[in-house]
């Protein structure tokens, strides 16, 4: 029983930070289409962002959020300079986010150089729940995960901004026709998954080494996140395409090791798509 | 008419030039050699300097720098200056194979200094087989064992840095009686720690100890949960660490974490200066780490070295073993040149097998000519609680002035 307990926490702890990884880009490939190679990318920036924020002894807290809109920024002004002349064609699309990511990572390393950084755990200690003991700071992230896809889900079903993107994803002329700031609307999606990678970035930088490839770890583990969950189900396809391929590999170690864990989860998600290539979740 | 005879001329000339371009060409490499007896004796050297392990590179390619530039202001090996070609690897396997050539049929070096990991090293083997060229291996390993011949085994490969017999044994027994016998090993998925840890389970059981656990991680992983879990399940007295780079970092920080840190000893085989600055003092403190060299040792030797190394590099620049290794490669490469008398292959195997430097940082190293693996010391340190720098980030807790290693398991002699 406490087993089983222990395993549901670890499993929700990992669904969400993973969820939290992929979320900048379940929200950009799914609203506007575009994959967002560079997503990596942004996830390292948001770390070294913060470290830097640390540096000049800002706090923690603030430090990530400035990161945030920092790496947001970037994301704002690669939009309006070059991605929104390729909505139409995704392979550019995907070469150019490519660039962003290679040009970003080169840069990171002639700024910040290329040894470990460190993001001081900014609450060390663990919550004893007598059984078991969880991390404070991976809670903290967790709950914080939790209320971002929430409150993402109330903007896009309960206000009428949210009316408005659904209504451009059903139908993008159409919506235009009617008076939809089309542009605009695509550039606030991009800068805002651009904000919430570099948010996610800069969140999980105390638990991992920071180095100029960090981001990379999460970059293929999203894409997953994204494809098996279903595109443009942005808010239960995250969280269920991150239990498939975060949360499934605490379980499947538990009963075999690391590496059959990650090969076996992998090979689900592939079958997965084989089965229902659009997703668990979508409905098409 | 004209034309044909005009044509007829420049083809004559032509046929002149060509002949007696291929003359010079024929009759030029003993010649140039004879007429250029100072020119430089070209070592390449292979180094991750971009890529994931720069952390690595930038002390590895500067220890061999250092060396060559102090050979050098003394005057050269046989009268001539040691050049050294550094290629960048990009810390790519597939670029190890690529720049091994390059610097052997292009460049045209006279033998190979480098390779980081084992799995370069392994790449690099069977090039410098086939191009009967030596190479000078500066990292801590895994020990040689015949059935991955040719990236060790080879009699054209020299270990300069530490294998599992050296860098764990002449430990195990201190660590065993203060900690407890049951080990749980976790490392990174590759030859490497497989070996080293293989090697590490020989001796635990003639201590009578038990492995609890063994588990190996893909490299790139993020999330720890399910092996700290497993951790927690086996109850270890040592957990014994070989995991490598960022994961290393990854794993540590969620070790700790998860609260962990005071219910277990940990031992690294892989966190030297680089690895444990990148952890920071919150999470590395306590932790025990062994190797032939660290900044701290205290020697007359590494402290003259670190003197030039940080007047040359600036004096935050970090040292570890992989640098010292490559400097030692240099200078006790450069001694058997210069006691071969000449920069033949066969002549300077012969000449290293068995040379003795005494000026190497961590103290004295003996290249055994049994099995081309360096005698070294070796050093077991802890680390400091609320260290700030490297300068004061480990205490010396055992040493070993002269770690013998067992024979190589190869076809001995080499």
């Amino acid at each position: 029983m406490e087993l089983a307990a222990s395993v549901l926490l670890d499993t929700t702890l990992i669904t969400l930070t993973l969820a939290l990884a992929a979320f900048g880009l379940a929200i950009i490939y799914g609203l506007i289409g575009v994959i967002n190679m560079g997503h990596g990318a942004m996830l390292t920036l948001g770390a070294y962002f913060t470290w830097a924020g640390l540096q000049l002894e800002i706090p923690f807290v603030l430090s990530v959020i400035l990161s945030g809109f920092i790496v947001g920024f970037i994301g704002l002004l690669f939009e309006h300079w070059i991605i929104k002349r390729f909505y139409n064609s995704p392979y550019e699309t995907l070469l150019l986010t490519w660039a962003f990511f290679l040009v970003t990572t080169e840069l990171i390393k002639i700024v910040f150089g290329s040894d470990f950084r460190t993001v001081v755990n900014p609450y060390p200690g663990s919550i004893d729940l007598g059984f078991y003991k969880i991390p404070t700071y991976r809670t903290l992230i967790c709950v914080f995960t939790a209320f971002v896809i929430l409150s993402t889900g109330f903007v896009f079903f309960r206000t009428s901004t949210g009316i408005k993107i659904r209504a451009m994803i059903q139908n993008r002329e159409m919506a235009s026709l009617l008076g939809l700031n089309i542009s605009l609307t695509y550039k606030i999606i991009f800068g805002f998954g651009c904000f919430m990678a570099g948010l996610a970035g800069g969140l999980v930088a105390p638990m991992l080494s920071v180095s100029p490839y960090m981001g990379d770890m999460y970059l293929v583990r999203s894409f997953f996140v994204v494809i098996v969950g279903g595109i443009g189900q942005i808010l239960s396809g995250t969280i269920i395409g991150s239990f498939v391929i975060g949360g499934l590999e605490t379980i499947v170690a538990l009963f075999s090791d690391q590496v059959i864990a990650q090969v076996a989860v992998f090979f689900f998600a592939i079958v997965i798509l084989r089965i229902r290539p659009q997703g668990i979740f979508s409905e098409k | 008419m004209q034309n044909e005879n005009k044509i007829s001329k420049i083809s004559r000339r032509q046929l002149i030039k060509t002949a007696a371009a291929s003359v010079v060409i024929m009759g030029s490499p003993a010649f140039i050699r004879n007429l250029h007896a100072d020119d430089p004796i070209k070592i390449g050297v292979l180094s991750p300097v971009t890529g994931a392990w720069t952390v690595y590179g930038k002390a590895h390619s500067r220890g061999f720098e250092l060396a060559v530039e102090e050979i050098n202001a003394a005057g050269g090996v046989l009268g001539r200056p040691i050049e050294m070609v550094l290629a960048d690897y990009q810390t790519d396997r597939r670029l190890v194979v690529e720049q091994a050539n390059r610097l052997l049929r292009q460049e045209r070096v006279d033998l190979l200094a480098g390779t980081f990991s084992s799995a370069d090293r392994n790449a690099a083997g069977p090039i410098v087989k086939a191009a009967d060229k030596l190479l000078l291996y500066p990292t801590w390993y895994e020990g040689q064992i015949e059935e991955y011949y040719p990236g060790v085994c080879n009699e054209n490969i020299f270990m300069f840095g530490p294998e599992p017999t050296q860098q764990v044994w002449p430990f195990m027994e201190y660590m065993c009686n203060k900690f407890g016998k049951k080990f749980f090993m976790i490392g990174s998925d590759y030859a490497w720690p497989q070996v080293t840890n293989m090697f590490t389970k020989e001796k635990l059981k003639e201590l009578g100890g038990e492995t609890v656990g063994e588990v190996y991680i893909p490299f790139n992983t993020p999330q720890y949960e399910s092996v700290l879990r497993q951790i927690r399940q086996a109850k270890p007295d040592i957990i014994f660490h070989s995991l490598t780079g960022s994961d290393t970092v990854n794993f540590r920080k969620q070790l700790v974490a998860a609260g962990m840190k005071n219910d277990f000893t940990l031992w690294t085989v892989d966190d030297e200066e680089v690895v444990t600055s990148g952890l920071g003092h919150e999470v590395s403190s306590g932790t025990y780490v062994s190797f032939d060299y660290f900044m701290t040792i205290k020697h007359q030797n590494n402290k003259d070295f670190l003197d030039r190394y940080q007047k040359r590099y600036g004096s935050d620049a970090l040292m570890n073993t992989v640098g010292v290794g490559m400097y030692n490669a240099a200078h006790m490469g450069a001694m058997a040149i210069e006691k071969a008398g000449k920069v033949d292959t066969s002549s300077i195997r012969e000449a290293l097998k068995g040379i003795k430097f005494d000026k190497a940082p961590q103290g004295t190293v003996e290249m055994r000519a049994l099995d081309h693996q360096a005698v070294l010391p070796s050093y077991l340190m802890r680390v400091r609680e609320g260290w700030s720098s490297v300068n004061d980030m480990f205490e010396q807790v055992q040493t070993v002035a002269r770690a013998v290693p067992q024979d190589a398991r190869c076809n001995l002699p080499l």
